[in-house]
């Protein structure tokens, strides 16, 4: 910052730098409650699920290079599907979007010092860590579940799965959305009450909107899942019956419990990298977002209406006709919300002035497969054709342009956009350009052609298949997209790992960002902003005489320098009335000690020592009510 | 605007109560239990639909060899777990007007009439699985597992009100005077639950 050079400013930044500087090394990682190392932490826990996704993907392709393929055998197929799509979804796609990047970067943009609640997000964190592990653990025994990510019963209960494959994926599943639901409270709870004093929540930035969504449709989404795998794990590990129709259960109440999750879930997915797209878009079209409003309104309704619509993944099952029209109606609304945001977009980038740099580029592959998604997912509405199509591979090439296509892209764009950010050091920007065009191209040779095969009707989740079929073709070049594809995101690691070490200098704001994150130096320190900024538009970072107030500010003083203590200001919530200096709590090991304690509990539920997990679970209590001993303001 | 008042750090019940009165919006802990007890409004609605997704499937509901479940001790025992709301809501004002003593007292009224309701529930509970077992069939399952989760919700419940009257012994602070509230919040929540739980239980005998 230029006014460093005033004493007075030079002065409290020490203080603040004082006040809010946590242990160095190990210790400093496990006891931290600071919300950009816990991001960082979720971030990089994230990319190493990410491998091993990838790598089981890499598998299947593999295997089906060509006709009656050998290089796994069923069972093992079977559990690399499972586990691809358990990795991708809760383990990768979810813990990145909301838990790195919501994490790291909401409380930045509203001008905050971290999360409403820091010690429950480090407790997040641990747990996220330990339910992949838990899950993993599973495959490292060689009993990975193996019933696709979806389980469907019969073939998940115990007498066609005897094995423990299926409780790992149940109780792992349940121990994961623990972290999820701590989480979504945490960043709603934040961009409720943590914005800076004067943000109301007409300027809050859309990047913001999307997370408030993403939280709340998770908050409501997971607890059918959880019923459905605490149903799952009472009939598997103590004879109950809801699955069991010859007792009077139902295999379909656990695809609708599931789906009511499921198809939710997939716009928890999709909705950050709306709302990653709407903070690049921005910056490098020189121009603000076309219909401001609108955006911000279809960011919510398409997490609301994304609860109607679960019975499109059961149109095939044999349900009323009544129901399923209702649905089909449903799934076709969403694409109104869908539309707005993609012309939204669009009318931006057209308007304005793009420089297509890096972070835009992957934007514009987002937006061009977000498209080819979108409009073979309306096509599922047609309650014949998707009966024709249903378990055949149209419906893994529909779902891979949205999840990956849609979904991924923009987390790989955001790396690049955040990355100056984060580390303080630029990427190189040719080769950033390259490995989009070598994942752009990867992925379309990967998925275009399973539409093909899937109209040719070739079955998903089949270890192999015969040749004289057609599809013998297609299938090779889809596994050599797969490669091409990995060979893309390979480059976009390594182009990030070599820049943190040989990046040139990247400066508080290299893309003359819209947002408050690019006014805090980069990395930002430990204390986000010596002074809460003046907010007077979404568009903060573009509003100069604000910027230059707080400058005046951190040399003059006055009452939005707070540096007593761990502070940050609470706000109301519409319309960011300044209420209350909040002193937030420091460095704990309690969340740790907690994860490990639930941790343990579960571990002890999937062998069946039921009075050792009840201690566990007891000595968890203890952990909690000794962790809540500890006031915020002694802290 | 006057200058926003650092609440936190208000570590007397004088100081709590004037913290509490100044503020204009709802504090950070008033969003988690919301937030919390939409979540478990979620869940309660996701096992009470899959309840009646069940019986509607049942040819016989309960099935045959398993008599309708009795009507009136359910009822009287739910209606003692709600009136518990009321020393709840006392609790909470007593806090706010920095009365320590009062607060004290009113909070252990309160998880006197919780414990003595979740004793007797948990007796039915034990003379029900003598006369049919949640193994049997998907009435005895949901049955079961629809009870058990509330009476774990009573027991958590409980235990925070535990918590609470040790950390009042050294007094009000700010903190505390939120977490009161808080619980206070969680328990109105799951009498609310009571109701709702109790109806499903007996719809049979409706």
């Amino acid at each position: 910052m230029a006014s460093v050079a005033a004493p007075k400013a030079r002065e409290r930044i020490d203080r603040l730098q004082r006040i809010w500087e946590e242990p160095s090394g190990v210790v400093g990682w496990l006891t931290t409650v600071d919300h950009k190392r816990i991001g960082l932490m979720f971030f990089f826990t994230s990319l190493a699920f990410f491998a091993a996704g990838g790598v089981e993907a890499l598998l299947i392709r593999t295997q089906l290079i060509s006709p009656n393929g050998g290089l796994l055998s069923p069972n093992a197929f079977d559990e690399a599907m499972t586990m691809h799509g358990v990795t991708m979804i809760f383990l990768v796609v979810v813990p990145m979007s909301i838990g790195a990047f919501g994490n790291y970067l909401l409380p930045l943009m509203i001008g905050a010092r971290d999360l409403a609640f820091p010690r429950m997000n480090a407790l997040s964190f641990w747990i996220y860590l330990a339910s992949g592990i838990f899950v993993y653990t599973g495959l490292a025994i060689g009993s990975a579940p193996n019933a696709g990510w979806f389980d469907y019963l019969p073939l998940g209960s115990k007498q066609f799965a005897p094995g423990p494959n299926i409780d790992f994926y149940t109780l792992g599943l349940i121990f994961n959305g623990l972290s999820t639901t701590a989480t979504a409270v945490n960043l709603i709870v934040t961009t409720f009450k943590l914005r800076a004093p004067g943000m109301s929540l007409n300027r809050m930035p859309l990047f913001c909107y999307a997370m408030l969504a993403t939280s709340f449709a998770l908050v409501f989404a997971l607890p059918p899942l959880n019923t459905a795998l605490i149903f799952l794990e009472l009939d598997r590990a103590v004879g109950f019956h809801f699955f069991d129709i010859a007792k009077g259960g139902d295999t379909l109440l656990w695809q609708h419990l599931f789906w009511i999750f499921g198809h939710p879930e997939v716009y928890i997915i999709i909705l950050p990298a709306f709302g990653i797209a709407t903070a690049i878009i921005p910056t490098f079209t020189r121009r603000k977002m076309v219909a401001f409003p609108l955006v911000a309104l279809a960011e919510v309704l398409v997490a609301f209406i994304g609860f109607g619509v679960w019975v499109h993944h059961m149109f095939a099952v044999g349900l009323e006709t009544i129901t399923t029209i209702y649905f089909a109606a449903a799934s076709l609304i969403i694409v109104i919300p869908s539309g707005i945001q993609l012309f939204a977009w669009i009318t931006t980038i057209l308007t304005g002035t793009p420089r297509f740099k890096t972070p835009l580029l992957w934007i514009v592959g987002f937006i061009v497969l977000f498209l080819l998604g979108g409009l073979s997912g309306v096509t599922f509405a047609a309650i014949p054709f998707d009966q024709q199509l249903t378990d055949t591979y149209y419906v893994v090439a529909h779902f891979h342009y949205v999840i990956f296509g849609a979904a991924v892209f923009p987390l790989l764009g955001g790396m690049y956009y955040w990355f100056p950010k984060v580390t303080g050091r630029m990427y190189y920007e040719r080769v950033g350009q390259a490995s989009f065009w070598l994942s752009f191209v990867g992925m379309n040779l990967t998925f275009f052609p399973m539409h093909i095969v899937g109209l040719l009707g070739m079955p998903r989740r089949q270890y192999t298949y015969p040749s004289g079929l057609g599809w013998t073709g297609y299938n090779l070049v889809e596994t050599i997209g797969s490669y091409l594809l990995a060979a893309g995101l390979l480059l976009v690691v390594t182009n990030l790992a070599v820049s943190l070490f040989r990046g040139a200098r990247a400066g508080n704001d290299p893309f003359g960002g819209d947002t408050l994150e690019w006014s805090t130096s980069s990395p930002p320190p430990s204390y986000n902003y010596a002074v809460i900024p003046r907010v007077t538009s979404p568009y903060a970072m573009w509003d100069r005489e604000d910027r230059e107030a707080d400058e005046r500010d951190l040399a003059g003083g006055g009452k939005r320098v707070l540096e007593t203590g761990h502070e940050t200001p609470a706000s109301s919530v519409l319309d960011a009335d300044w209420d209350e200096v909040l002193d937030m709590p420091s460095k704990s090991w309690a969340p740790l000690l907690l994860a490990a304690m639930l941790a343990a509990t579960f571990a002890m539920l999937l062998t069946r020592h039921y009075v050792v997990a009840a201690t566990c679970g007891a000595l968890a209590l203890l952990v909690l009510g000794g962790w809540h001993w500890k006031e915020p303001q002694e802290a | 605007m006057s200058e926003p008042s650092h609440s936190t750090r208000a570590t007397s019940g004088v100081a709590a109560s004037y913290a509490a009165r100044r503020r204009i919006s709802f504090p950070l802990g008033w969003w988690g239990v919301m937030l919390l007890v939409a979540t478990e409004t979620a869940f309660f609605g996701t096992l009470i639909a899959s309840y009646f997704y069940l019986r509607l499937k049942a040819h016989q509901w309960p099935p045959a060899g398993i008599d309708p479940p009795d009507m009136t001790a359910p009822l009287i025992l739910t209606g003692v777990l709600v009136t518990s709301s009321v020393p709840m809501l006392l609790a909470v004002r007593a806090a706010r007007d920095a009365r320590t003593g009062r607060t004290w007292l009113l909070l252990l009224v309160a998880a006197l009439i919780q414990a003595a309701y979740l004793g007797v529930q948990i007796h039915f509970f034990g003379s029900d699985l003598d006369k049919f077992d949640p193994g049997d069939n998907a009435y005895g399952s949901i049955y079961f597992t629809l009870l058990a989760a509330h009476h774990l919700h009573v027991l958590v419940g409980i235990l925070l009100i535990v918590w609470l009257l040790a950390r009042l012994v050294t007094g009000l602070t700010n903190y505390r005077v939120t977490a009161v509230w808080v619980v206070a919040i969680y328990w109105y929540f799951v009498s609310i639950l009571a109701v709702a739980v109790v109806l499903t239980q007996i719809s049979p005998s409706l």
